[in-house]
């Protein structure tokens, strides 16, 4: 098992490095350079050239390619990831800052749409070919097919405008910071972020749970008489819900695009949303930083998948 | 299909075909299987419904789409205006026909563009393997590992904002995914004896590949380029709304929505935005429902 993990590891790191350097690439191709936005156009005006050639050799600027990454990649393994060009914070301390609020939706939207997508997928694989099933699986062809964001809407609509049950946005209300008292806030980006991926959770534990109650182990438990309740939840259930709680790994991708989409619906002050903004305002180091976070996110979420089907499946092999 | 149904069946089609008015058909059988499918079919209406209005949208409505109206702005479907008009008086009725043109062609040029680099790419690397294969893989883990729409975000930054672009970037980041799905077809196609017949004959790997292999994988590859229009036309959409999307010139789904972004157009206007929202997921939904069918249809080990 941990040369296994070790080995996993060991593949994750030379991966990391070609991504970062995938994304340096991509800063070095978007227009303008940090002497650009470091000076406001108004004053450009005053600057000769060679002022501004001046600038750009104290910076590092002039260096060849490899070496300003080697530069950059240096200062992010240091924990530098370089300032905001809008507000010269340094994006370490933006990230603190929006980083909860993300990770408190998230969790959330995790939560729900887990517990209600494998409740709801296994209510439909027991009533298969039932009405029960097929409004289900019509309910999930809908959800699959809005647009994310078309669904928050609808919702804001409906219980901000018409009802006036819930708050319009944002995380808070100033005064209110405590988290029961902020609660209300969350209610309704958590719903519509974990219901719009309700809908694939529920198609695969259908699909996991029916592929369950058809083996042979499940017959074998009907004969020896135990009572049928039995035979789906404690013998079906448990063996259908392994690569469901798998699958949480696989949904990161998602739910990160989610919350930057929902984030921006309900003026969630999050990472999400603070991507958006860097991408409308072509806010390099934030964007690039955003980045490689999410994806060192992804991989390793995948590791862990990897490891935790291997612990938990005694038939996949560890070579 | 419990047993006793199924019994119930045979025993049906015993019966017509002891009074001789079973005939063989001779339709295809995914095609029958195909036109069996009430999904499918409900979905293939509304897709060609979709599909033909938009095209024929001069022939059906009278209005320009971006002929702006100051007199007659946010005014309420009715009086002229099937669907009402937006903030600038623009009929919106129009503009989701002519938007309609421009979302389905950016959901299925993406498509078409992503599976034929996936699907050539994939064909002769899944038979080939060797370093070509494991260099392809690679990429397409590090590409896959993105979440899709920062990435999108990002090469939308780096090439500017136009609809070409976003084509292009659309297929950029959608083959992998075409790729994984058409090299695991010819993972295990490539297991079976009639390749080693046409090896043993001297066969180039290009000719086998593509010309005995690639055609008994053609029914998976269909359903995922089916399956990725709707996905890329719900992606144009959210970037719209988003902001980074086909220029706001353009009338798309996307761009129509994207002023409920306003909080008092999503309050008091609603026909500006519900309409051709409905007319996005109807149209997603058509199209998943189409490559359902298409999966069903093209998978030999289900009964039709």
């Amino acid at each position: 098992m941990i040369p296994f993990i070790i080995r996993k590891v060991l593949v994750l790191i030379p991966m990391l490095f070609v991504i970062s350097f995938l994304i340096f690439l991509g800063i070095e191709l978007m227009p303008g350079d940090a002497v650009d936005f470091m000076i406001p156009p108004d004053a450009l005006a005053t600057i000769s050239q060679a002022e501004l050639d001046v600038l750009r050799a104290e910076l590092g600027l002039d260096d060849p390619f490899l070496a300003r990454y080697g530069n950059w990649i240096g200062q992010v393994m240091k924990g530098d990831f370089g300032y905001s060009l809008q507000s010269g914070v340094s994006v370490r301390d933006l990230l603190a800052q929006k980083l909860p609020a993300t990770i408190e939706l998230s969790l959330a939207a995790l939560v729900i749409s887990t517990l209600l997508g494998s409740l709801l997928g296994v209510v439909s694989a027991l009533n298969k070919g039932r009405l029960g099933d097929h409004v289900l699986t019509v309910a999930g062809m809908i959800g699959v097919a809005i647009p994310q964001f078309l669904f928050g809407l609808v919702m804001i609509v409906l219980f901000v405008f018409q009802m006036e049950l819930l708050p319009v946005g944002g995380r808070m209300t100033p005064g209110n910071e405590a988290f029961f008292q902020r609660l209300d806030h969350l209610i309704l980006p958590a719903i519509v972020l974990g219901l719009s991926m309700t809908a694939g959770v529920m198609r695969y534990s259908r699909a996991s749970m029916l592929d369950s109650l058809s083996k042979e182990y499940i017959r074998t438990a009907r004969s020896k008489g135990i009572p049928e309740w039995r035979v789906n939840l404690i013998h079906g259930l448990r063996v259908a819900m392994t690569p469901v709680a798998v699958l949480i790994g696989f949904r990161l991708p998602i739910l990160i695009g989610g919350s930057v989409v929902i984030e921006q619906v309900f003026q969630w002050p999050g990472v999400g949303q603070m991507f958006v903004a860097a991408v409308r305002s072509q806010n390099t180091p934030v964007i690039m930083m955003v980045a490689f976070f999410s994806v060192s996110i992804v991989l390793t979420a995948s590791i862990l998948v990897d490891i935790a089907t291997a612990l938990l499946d005694p038939r996949v092999k560890l070579s | 299909m419990s047993s006793k149904s199924l019994q119930r069946k045979m025993d049906r089609l015993l019966t017509l075909e002891n009074q001789g008015k079973l005939r063989t058909s001779t339709m295809n059988r995914s095609v029958r299987k195909l036109s069996a499918n009430v999904l499918a079919l409900v979905g293939l209406a509304l897709f060609l419904l979709i599909l033909m209005s938009s095209l024929a949208a001069p022939l059906i409505s009278s209005y320009e789409p971006n002929a702006i109206d100051l007199k007659h702005r946010l005014s309420p479907p009715g009086e002229g205006h099937l669907l009402g008009t937006d903030q600038i008086g623009r009929d919106i009725f129009t503009r989701i026909l002519y938007g309609g043109r421009i979302s389905m062609f950016v959901g299925l040029g993406s498509a078409i563009g992503a599976a034929l680099i996936g699907v050539s790419l994939g064909t002769y690397a899944g038979y080939t393997r060797g370093v070509l294969d494991s260099a392809v893989m690679k990429l397409s883990e590090i590409m896959m590992s993105f979440p899709q729409i920062i990435l999108v975000s990002i090469l939308v930054t780096i090439a500017g904002q136009s609809l070409w672009n976003l084509i292009l970037i659309f297929i950029l980041t959608g083959w992998p995914s075409m790729y994984r799905m058409t090299r695991s077809q010819m993972l295990s196609i490539r297991e079976q004896e009639y390749i080693q017949a046409l090896q043993a004959f001297g066969i180039g790997s290009v000719t086998i590949s593509f010309k005995h292999m690639l055609p008994n994988a053609i029914g998976p590859i269909f359903v995922n380029i089916t399956l990725s229009t709707a996905m890329f036309i719900l992606q144009e959409a959210a970037l719209s709304f988003l902001g980074l999307g086909v220029p706001l010139e353009q009338a798309t789904w996307g761009n129509i929505l994207n002023v409920a972004q306003d909080l008092n157009i999503l309050r008091n206007a609603w026909w500006v935005w519900l309409p051709v929202g409905v007319v996005i997921t109807l149209f997603v939904m058509s199209v998943n429902f189409i490559g359902d069918g298409l999966r069903d249809a093209a998978d030999p080990t289900q009964v039709g």
